[in-house]
Order: structure tokens, then C-alpha cells, then sequence
């Protein structure tokens, strides 16, 4: 290594760095042959399930799964284990509020690994492999509840219903608030700004908890639905109080299609894929040269302005994909868009990993390593202070680059079935075949789509 | 599962696995050490960088040197793990580095808001 810069450790930058996020060097984009494979599999899968998948609707959300091992069930249905996670929740809530508030405003303060990392991606891999996590340890339940049971009143009541119409829309609004402080804002990385969104967020929470209950959190709370929607994909499902384990697909299933959901799936997928669009070379280039946003300083309107587009998108191509079918007399097209938002939660999952798994790996790891001083004194009170980060990870661009589309892929295949599903259900029988094929098209966009921003990266 | 599930997911597999194994056998051989320095020429004018965001192929631990022409002194970052701060004097100066961990590195000057270039290390 070449001298000049090696001692410069993180520890003593000055001050927090604008224009970038936390995290060092990205991946390497997939190769093109990779791409092409997986687009390939992609697309033929795709026609697979068209042509050979059942002709009768195949999941019942009444029926579904079968019940887990007795003693599981019970363990995860008491008192003792939701007051447990209820207490985690506020511990590592506590903490990071702890950093955010008396820490200083350093790319060393683990705050914003812990929002950014173990909250944003944390909540996505825990939740797919756990089920609804959020719910559990959500703090603002856990404060509604409590306040619930000083008042001696109960936590799902609230001073009004929930309106239905409201659904998801607050939810999509605030993940979009998020993705907008994370992706575009040029401070993300200043403790001011991060504090004052999580501050907004946890006040808007109780508001609505105590206006609505509990019904609020299961509708509006960005990461509550986020984790729930996510949850769909894993082998857990809690029914009449018993614990039981179901199949992805037939949980998937049981997605609950309220007003707002396609916005909540159009923000998710939208975003992640502006993520991979806005460090690519071609975007940068643009970004940088172009003169007219040169003379007149509108790389951020640009950035916005992608950012939009991204999500609309997405939105405009699942709804038109879903509705280019026939229907039965009296069946609204303008329901349909709603009903098959749950197909594209698992091509959300695939392209998550896809995107995010080494930096949940390493920045993750750090985050731990960070969290064990708080406010920069030096101090080392989780013990992890000396632990040092593994990025196995980086060194095996090869093998990341497989999983990552074997990920994008699998999501696929799940959706594609979902939506086969959903359309057998929903359809007349003389639109079956012909009322799939704008949804698989959509899909394969969307997944061709990600993969080739994943070979641009 | 069902059989026909079990059915389509191992055709979707079977599919995948061969042509992803295909497309990228043997890929994981550095092309490292034995190369030239990789020169990059920046020009910093009039609160103006040359380069502006050009995709850079580097090898890993190949050594990178910037060969600067500055107006003024300044600092480049470069987002490498750990973030390594190049500074630099008016005038014209020579600055190197080395990654070594394979990965998208953005190169950037903080005071214009640019980014120069972005080696892709592998």
C-alpha cells in the first residue's frame, strides 16, 4: 500500500462526509453472461408455470399450513415470550437512541448503521426467515400498549376507526420518506437530519396509535407493514392463537390486498432498484455532464426526479400488467391491481438480497463492532469493540454474483406462481391463460430489469 | 409441497444452476501484482474536475496513481472499506493506491461534489 493515507482511520475523519451513505466500496456488477442466464431461466420458468401449474385454485387461507410442534407454539403464543421481545425491541431502541441523542455527529456513531443496517435490511432478512418481527418489537406498540395499560383502556381501541380507504397510503408514504432521506437527501449521513426523521416518525407513531390503536401500526407504520408483507414469505403463520407452519407460498397467499398496497410495493421495488440505477456509470456520467443540470445545480432535482420515476413505474406497470384481462360482467379491473401486488413481494426478497446482502453482511458487522462505543469515548461496553469486520464476503465476487442471481431468480419463480394462482381465482375461466400473460410480461420486466441493473452497477 | 410445486421449482433450479455455473466457471483467479501502475490523469480548473465519473478497470492491488493538476490544494476520498484521504498540493503531484478487496470504488472530490472516477476493482 502506498503510504500517505494509512493513518487515517475512520476513527478520526473530520466531521460526517456528505454525498455518500455508510459503507465503503459497492459489488461488482454481475457479468453479462450471468445476466443473460438469468433472464433466460427467468423467462422460460416463467412459460414453465403457465403451461404445466394447476388449473384450480391451489391455497386457502382458512386451511392453509399445519400446525407447529406443540411446544413451539406454545412458547411463541406466551405472555412471557411477546413481554421478552416487547423488552428487546425497547433495549435496542433505547440504545440506538441513546448514540443518536448524547453521541456525536461521526460516521463512527453506530446510530446510523443501526438505522440504515440493522433496522432497514435487518428487518428484511429477519422477517423473511421469522415471520412479522416488526410487530413484536415495534416500540411504538410497546409504548401504545403501555400507555393502554396505565389508562386501564385497551391498546387495539382507539378514538376512532381506522378508515379503509387510508390502508396502506401512509405506509408507502412514510418507506418513501424513508428511501428519499436515505438515497437522495445529501445529508444522510449527519446526525441532525437522521435524529429529526426518526423523531417525526416515533411521534406520528404514537399519534396514530392512540387515534386509531393498534389497527394504525398493522396499516401506516412504514416498517411494521414492510416486515409483515415480508413475513408472507416465510414458513410461519399465527392462526386462532396456534403457531403454524405453512408454505411460503401459501402464506404469500394470505396477503391481506387493502387500499395502498401497490404503493407499498411500488415504493419497495421502485427504490431499490433507483439504488442500484443512481451508483451506475452511465447515471453518474449523465449526472455530472450533462450541462444544463451543471449550470443550473439540479443534481438532486434529478435525483428526485429518478426516484419518482422508479416508483411510478413500478406502480404503472403492475397495475396495467394486472389489468389487461378480461373479466366477468360486473368485476372491476381497477380492483385487480391490488389483488396481485402480493406476486411481486417475493421479486422484492430476491432482489433485496441480490442488493443488499454483503453490505448487510459487512456494514452490519461493523455496526456491531461500532455499537460497543456509543459516544466515542473510547469505550468498549458490548465487548465487540475489538472485533474486526469479515468481508469473506467481497473476496468471493463470484460466488456473490451466483447467489445473488439464483436470489433474483427464485423470487421470481415464486411470484410468477402466486400470480398464476391469484389469476385462476380471480378470473373467468375463458380468461385464465390470456388474462395471466400482461402480469408474467410485467414480471419478467421487473426481473430482467433487475438484472440488468445489477450487471450495470 | 405440492408435486406439481416441487415439480416447476426443480425445473426452475435445474435450469438455473447449469447456466449460471456455465456462465461464470473459473472466474475467481486474481489478476493481480504482476501489472503496470494504472495512470489517471485529473485536472482540477476553475472549481472544475476532469475526469467526471469514468468507469476505471483496475486490478486488485494493482497500484493507482492520480497524476494531479491542481489551481488550489485540496483532498480527494475515496470509498474504499476504510476511506482513505488523498491530499494534494497546487500545482502538479503524483497520489497512489492500492485496493485490496475486490468491489466498486467511487473517488471523489467532497468540495466540487464530484465524482471523478469509479475503479472497479476486481
Amino acid at each position: 500500500m502506498g503510504a500517505p493515507f494509512l493513518g487515517l482511520l475512520p476513527g478520526v475523519l473530520p466531521g460526517p462526509l456528505p454525498m455518500h451513505g455508510i459503507g465503503g466500496a459497492k459489488d461488482l456488477p454481475i457479468s453479462p453472461e450471468l445476466a443473460i442466464s438469468g433472464a433466460v431461466a427467468a423467462l422460460t420458468i416463467s412459460f414453465i408455470v403457465l403451461a404445466l401449474a394447476w388449473r384450480t385454485p391451489r391455497y386457502d387461507a382458512a386451511t392453509d399450513g399445519r400446525p407447529a410442534p406443540a411446544a413451539l407454539s406454545s412458547l411463541v403464543t406466551s405472555t412471557g415470550w411477546s413481554v421478552a421481545m416487547r423488552v428487546l425491541g425497547l433495549v435496542v431502541f433505547g440504545y440506538a437512541a441513546f448514540a443518536a441523542v448524547l453521541g456525536e455527529d461521526l460516521l463512527t456513531n453506530p446510530f446510523f448503521g443501526m438505522f440504515y443496517v440493522w433496522l432497514w435490511v435487518g428487518l428484511v432478512f429477519f422477517s423473511a426467515v421469522l415471520g412479522p418481527v416488526w410487530k413484536a418489537i415495534s416500540p411504538a406498540r410497546t409504548i401504545n400498549l403501555a400507555f393502554a395499560k396505565i389508562s386501564g383502556s385497551d391498546p387495539d381501541e382507539g378514538l376512532f376507526r381506522y378508515p379503509a380507504w387510508l390502508g396502506h397510503w401512509p405506509a408507502a408514504l412514510g418507506l418513501y420518506a424513508f428511501v428519499w432521506l436515505e438515497l437522495v437527501y445529501p445529508y444522510s449521513t449527519e446526525l441532525g437530519p437522521v435524529r429529526l426523521w426518526c423523531a417525526a416518525y416515533v411521534a406520528v407513531m404514537l399519534l396514530g396509535g392512540a387515534l386509531f390503536g393498534n389497527d394504525f401500526y398493522e396499516n401506516a407504520d412504514p416498517f411494521e407493514v414492510y416486515s409483515t408483507l415480508i413475513g408472507k414469505l416465510s414458513p410461519w403463520t399465527v392462526r386462532k392463537g396456534e403457531l403454524m407452519v405453512i408454505s411460503p407460498l401459501a402464506n404469500l397467499n394470505t396477503v391481506v390486498p387493502r387500499a395502498g398496497l401497490v404503493g407499498v410495493v411500488a415504493v419497495l421495488f421502485g427504490s431499490t432498484a433507483f439504488d442500484s440505477f443512481k451508483d451506475s456509470a452511465p447515471w453518474v456520467r449523465f449526472v455530472q455532464t450533462n450541462s444544463f443540470i451543471g449550470e443550473h445545480d439540479l443534481g438532486l432535482v434529478a435525483d428526485n426526479l429518478a426516484l419518482l420515476t422508479f416508483c411510478v413505474g413500478v406502480a404503472a406497470i403492475l397495475s396495467i400488467g394486472s389489468m389487461l384481462t378480461g373479466v366477468a360482467p360486473g368485476q372491476s379491473r381497477l380492483g385487480l391491481p391490488r389483488q396481485f401486488a402480493h406476486s411481486v413481494v417475493p421479486i422484492i426478497l430476491g432482489y433485496i438480497v441480490a442488493h443488499y446482502l454483503s453490505y448487510w453482511f459487512e456494514v452490519g458487522q461493523d455496526t456491531l463492532i461500532k455499537a460497543s462505543d456509543p459516544l466515542t469515548t473510547g469505550a468498549d461496553y458490548l465487548g465487540t469493540g475489538d472485533w474486526s469486520v469479515n468481508y469473506w464476503l467481497s473476496y468471493h465476487p463470484t460466488l456473490l454474483a451466483n447467489i445473488k442471481v439464483i436470489a433474483v431468480v427464485l423470487g421470481h419463480v415464486v411470484g410468477v406462481i402466486a400470480a398464476h394462482d391469484r389469476a385462476i381465482r380471480l378470473l373467468p375461466p375463458r380468461h385464465h391463460l390470456t388474462g395471466q400473460l400482461g402480469m408474467l410480461v410485467a414480471m419478467v420486466f421487473f426481473t430482467a430489469g433487475g438484472l440488468y441493473l445489477l450487471f450495470a452497477a | 409441497m405440492s408435486r406439481l410445486t416441487a415439480r416447476v421449482l426443480s425445473l426452475g433450479v435445474a435450469l438455473v444452476l447449469p447456466l449460471s455455473l456455465a456462465a461464470c466457471g473459473g472466474e475467481d483467479a486474481p489478476d493481480a501484482g504482476t501489472d503496470e501502475p494504472i495512470v489517471i490523469e485529473v485536472t482540477f480548473a476553475d472549481g472544475t474536475v476532469t475526469p467526471k465519473g469514468d468507469r476505471i478497470q483496475v486490478g486488485v492491488g494493482q497500484e493507482i496513481v492520480f497524476d494531479i493538476t491542481a489551481d488550489e490544494a485540496g483532498e480527494l476520498h475515496a470509498h474504499t472499506t476504510e476511506e482513505l484521504e488523498l491530499a494534494y498540493p497546487a500545482g502538479e503531484s503524483e497520489q497512489t493506491m492500492v485496493v485490496d478487496q475486490p468491489g466498486v470504488v467511487d473517488v471523489e472530490s467532497h468540495d466540487l461534489d464530484q465524482i471523478l472516477v469509479q475503479l472497479q476493482v476486481s
